[in-house]
């Protein structure tokens, strides 16, 4: 038993349905139609007679996750049967693994580099979903779709070691950036589910468990309100019952499912419809040699090869594509201008066209074209980030069309010069303004120029000459 | 006439195939009538396979010349799906059942011109050495040399039809812990259960999924040998399914015994053997060793000990996981809903389970509960691998080993009736061994005591069934 002594202690164990083609058991497809119970066979629907075949490729991605997560591999993959009543179940037990897990002992290290240690990482079939026509409450009656019924799934488990709903948060985040490295979870379509263990120091660390909070904000909300209500409970002299509680998330609120008298009985038993499979060093140098760099490692070559800030290294890195267009960038023009641009610009029109990275035609080849010239001061900053936002769109060749477009920077002094003059002239209450000590007044006739030259010229530069032709 | 003239002259349309099989469906239902050893007769079926068969002997088939049970009538232990026939593993739980696919074993025997006549009945998922715990509505087997008596179990109207059928017939059992030899003994008939994963279990309804063996039930040892060789194979279906390869018994049945030697289980003629058997044994004993067989008598305390402890806490829990899906939500009968989903799937195993069925899955879910599961479920695994160590030791010398089948005769209804639970899980005591170590073993018939049938076992090591089958064929039916 460990002996606590944080405020809050919070352990997670977190179910991840690994993006295979086929489900764990079966050669059912895991995605297309949504049609209920169309992707479905003997297998997965448990039909009497029907047998498990092995998914090859699901072993793979969780030897990949047990790795990638430092685990001590287990040489032997072993199932068992989990056994419990439940309408969603097609065969009232679920194939999972009980004694030897997979991967025991790993840890993953937070952004503040706490290390965050992990019990076991199992490979299990996910049971089918219970869909409730009006509301959980209200409907008379429960549909069963099977579709998702044997969909593979990853547990991690961790050791109760986060201290804070925030850490917990930052464990996801951390957790997800190694999920999408690793190419093992469909990070938009995919589920990712949790169990929490919560107690607080007021209760003498009574555990308390939430149940089945789905997706990674829920997480945090469902933790920072169990916090914050076991603490309340406390200090008002209640006391917290060993439970386990569900999450309400239009609510926003955890409520009680079951008093935990007893640790749950699953009767588990080896699946021996299954073969116990040796993972051998073969199959796991395979594996070592397949698994890409990690975002931690990243960040650190980032940091130390392209001296950019760590700020900056651990935005990039958190997406593999972003991290690995950097990288290429990083090679042709200043790394911390690429750094500046690829977080900043390029985050922020992706974000405001609502895509992902991987989802755009833009690749390195456009940001290093369009960064060379922001580079050699061939284009000011704000007709690269126009260039940026059109690329987004659909992409083109940069150079022809900064060209063709006639985008060029002014940089001939004297054609600046011109503009500024013509400026002042059509200005003359700005100029008096000006004059009478309102500084800001300037920004109007900097701002005509740039209308002028299209964008064309540094607001730095026309400053400059402004000033020098007023004060002449 | 034997099987290979009768295929023979189904070959060469000297036999009308749709004819034989209409006459064979009308025998079953008249045996059905007072011996109760079908749970459904798929006449449909059967004709129609006779129709495809003949049509394509009329048209000059090169390829069905090759088929090696053309037209042979097989039956099929009723926990065995068979496509598109109620499959209930004799069940009332599992009434309306009908697979959507075919167990291997049956899909290979059709692509071999098999006719697939009907489902067997069986204890209740296997649950029984008598055929006497049959489900709910279901009847009880008859002895076909005597009907007060029972034809053993679990694949109890498998070996009854094998011995009553006055057609060609060959049948597939499954034993979990003794269901195949254990009633071909009592039914003066051959049965062979084969290696664990020899044959694909893809189909099978499970009892106990590391137990579980399918294997033919014949009238003649060369009968078990053809359907035996068409069943097994590599299937992929099947994650336990052995790679290994196909094997010609036939062939093995003319070879020469002479020289093999062959290990007599001490413990096996302890006391609770009847005489009667013994001395039967004995005779069978005498006749291989006059082929030139060497015997040696050897003790194998161990799986005679604790066999039936290890095999009942095995069995029982993994059974007790395999029959959690019969509980009305998909599979087994729907009533009206009421009260909670644990109130109802109660309500429906409650109604619609057996005695023997409901004692497994208590004392299997007992022995896998926490704070039970390793004295009972993990010692249990446990002692599997040591009573498999024993063995393993005894083959290094021994081509097979040799005891009776059962400990007793085919006993009375009125007998089995004042048996008590542990008393009826003795009758396996000699059979679990080799079914919990996954060894081949084959029963043979060996003589009649009192006018009842006595059988005796052979237990070959893992993928020696050839062995057996040319042991057994000292004893082949003339």
């Amino acid at each position: 038993m460990k002996t606590f002594t944080s405020d809050v202690v919070i352990g997670l164990e977190i179910h991840v349905e690994l993006n295979t083609k086929t489900k764990l058991f079966c050669g059912c497809p895991t995605k297309g139609s949504e049609e209920p119970n169309s992707r479905t066979c003997p297998t997965c629907l448990g039909m009497p007679g029907s047998k498990p075949v092995l998914n090859r490729k699901a072993v793979e991605f969780a030897l990949k996750l047990c790795l990638a997560l430092g685990c001590e591999v287990s040489p032997e993959l072993i199932f068992s049967r989990k056994s419990y009543f439940y309408p969603d179940m097609a065969k009232n037990y679920q194939i999972s693994q009980y004694e030897i897990p997979l991967g025991k002992n790993g840890k993953l290290r937070l952004k503040g580099g706490k290390e965050i240690g992990i019990t076991r990482v199992h490979m299990e079939e996910d049971p089918a979903s219970l869909v409730h026509p009006s509301g959980m409450k209200e409907s008379m009656y429960v549909l069963v779709d099977y579709n998702r019924s044997g969909n593979p799934l990853a547990e991690i488990v961790t050791e109760p070691d986060m201290e804070s709903a925030d850490e917990a948060r930052d464990f996801m985040k951390q957790l997800i950036t190694v999920l999408g490295y690793l190419e093992i979870f469909d990070a938009n379509g995919g589920i990712i589910k949790a169990d929490a263990n919560i107690s607080v120091k007021e209760s003498g660390y009574t555990r308390v468990e939430i149940k089945n909070i789905t997706g990674f904000k829920e997480i945090e909300r469902a933790l920072m309100y169990e916090v914050n209500r076991q603490k309340d409970e406390a200090r008002h002299g209640k006391a917290i019952a060993k439970e386990t509680r569900s999450w309400d998330s239009e609510k926003g609120v955890t409520f009680s499912l079951r008093k935990k008298e007893t640790e749950e009985d699953y009767g588990y038993v080896i699946d021996a419809d299954l073969t116990a499979i040796e993972i051998g060093s073969k199959l796991l140098g395979e594996i070592k040699k397949s698994m890409p760099e990690l975002a931690q490692d990243k960040v650190k070559k980032f940091v130390e090869k392209h001296r950019i800030k760590k700020e900056d290294a651990e935005i990039l890195a958190a997406e593999k594509a972003l991290a690995e267009m950097f990288e290429k960038v990083a090679e042709e023009v200043d790394p911390v201008l690429a750094a500046k641009w690829l977080r900043r610009e390029l985050v922020r029109v992706l974000n405001y066209n609502k895509k992902e990275l991987h989802e755009a035609e833009i690749d390195e080849k456009h940001m290093i074209d369009l960064l060379k010239l922001v580079e050699r001061k061939k284009i000011t900053d704000s007709v690269a980030s126009k260039i940026l936002e059109k690329l987004i769109e659909k992409p083109f060749d940069v150079n022809e069309y900064v060209k063709k477009e006639g985008l060029e920077a002014v940089s001939d002094v004297s054609e600046l010069e011109r503009y500024c003059k013509e400026a002042i002239e059509e200005n003359p209450k700005a100029i008096e303004d000006y004059r009478k000590g309102e500084a800001k007044a300037l920004n109007f006739i900097v701002g005509s120029v740039m209308r002028k030259t299209k964008g064309k010229a540094t607001p730095k530069e026309v400053n400059e000459i402004i000033l020098r032709v007023i004060n002449s | 006439m034997q099987i290979k003239d009768y295929i023979e002259k189904i070959k060469n349309d000297e036999i009308d195939v749709v004819e034989y099989i209409y006459k064979v469906i009308e025998q079953c239902k008249e045996l059905n009538n007072d011996h109760f050893y079908f749970n459904t007769i798929s006449q449909d079926l059967a004709l129609h396979q006779a129709k495809a068969i003949k049509k394509l002997i009329k048209g000059n088939d090169k390829f069905v010349k090759g088929k090696k049970l053309l037209g042979v009538p097989i039956s099929v232990k009723d926990s065995i799906c068979v496509k598109g026939i109620e499959s209930t593993a004799g069940s009332r739980i599992l009434k309306g059942y009908r697979p959507l696919f075919n167990a291997t074993v049956v899909e290979n025997a059709i692509s071999e011109g098999a006719i697939i006549i009907g489902k067997t009945s069986q204890d209740e998922f296997g649950f029984g050495s008598f055929s006497v715990n049959t489900g709910l509505g279901f009847n009880v087997p008859k002895n076909p040399i005597d009907r007060e008596r029972s034809c053993g179990g679990s694949s109890g109207g498998a070996a009854g039809l094998a011995k009553a059928a006055k057609f060609h017939h060959i049948a597939i059992g499954e034993s979990t812990g003794g269901s195949i030899a254990e009633p071909a003994s009592f039914c003066d008939v051959f049965g062979l259960c084969p290696t664990y994963g020899r044959n694909s279990r893809y189909g099978l309804i499970d009892f106990g999924n590391s137990l579980d063996k399918i294997g033919p039930i014949g009238k003649t040892c060369y009968e078990t040998a053809l359907l035996q060789e068409v069943m097994e194979g590599h299937d992929a279906n099947d994650s336990t399914s052995l790679n290994a390869e196909k094997a010609d018994y036939r062939s093995h049945l003319k070879k020469s015994i002479k020289g093999m030697e062959i290990g007599i289980i001490k413990e096996a003629f302890d006391e609770g053997v009847e005489k009667g058997v013994e001395k039967c044994v004995h005779g069978g004993i005498k006749r291989l060793e006059e082929e030139g067989v060497k015997t040696e008598e050897i003790s194998l305390e161990f799986p005679i000990k604790y066999g039936l402890a290890a095999y009942y806490m095995i069995g029982t829990s993994e059974a007790s996981t395999n029959l959690a899906k019969y509980c009305g939500m998909r599979y087994g009968a729907s009533e009206k809903l009421e009260g909670s989903f644990n109130e109802y799937f109660t309500k429906i195993r409650s109604n619609n389970l057996g005695e023997e069925a409901k004692r497994r899955i208590i004392l299997g879910t007992f022995a896998r509960m926490s704070g039970f599961r390793d004295a009972y479920y993990i010692k249990a695994m446990k002692v599997r691998s040591l009573m498999t160590d024993e063995y393993k030791k005894a083959f290094k010398k021994y081509d097979a080993l040799a005891s009776p089948t059962a400990p007793i005769l085919p006993p009375k209804f009125s007998e089995i009736e004042k048996l008590t639970p542990l008393q009826n899980y003795m009758m396996d005591v000699m059979l679990v061994g080799p079914n919990v170590c996954g060894l081949p073993h084959l029963s043979v018939p060996v003589g009649f005591e009192k006018n009842l049938p006595v059988g005796m076992l052979l237990i070959g090591n893992h993928l020696e069934e050839g062995k057996l089958m040319q042991l057994g064929n000292v004893f082949e039916r003339k």
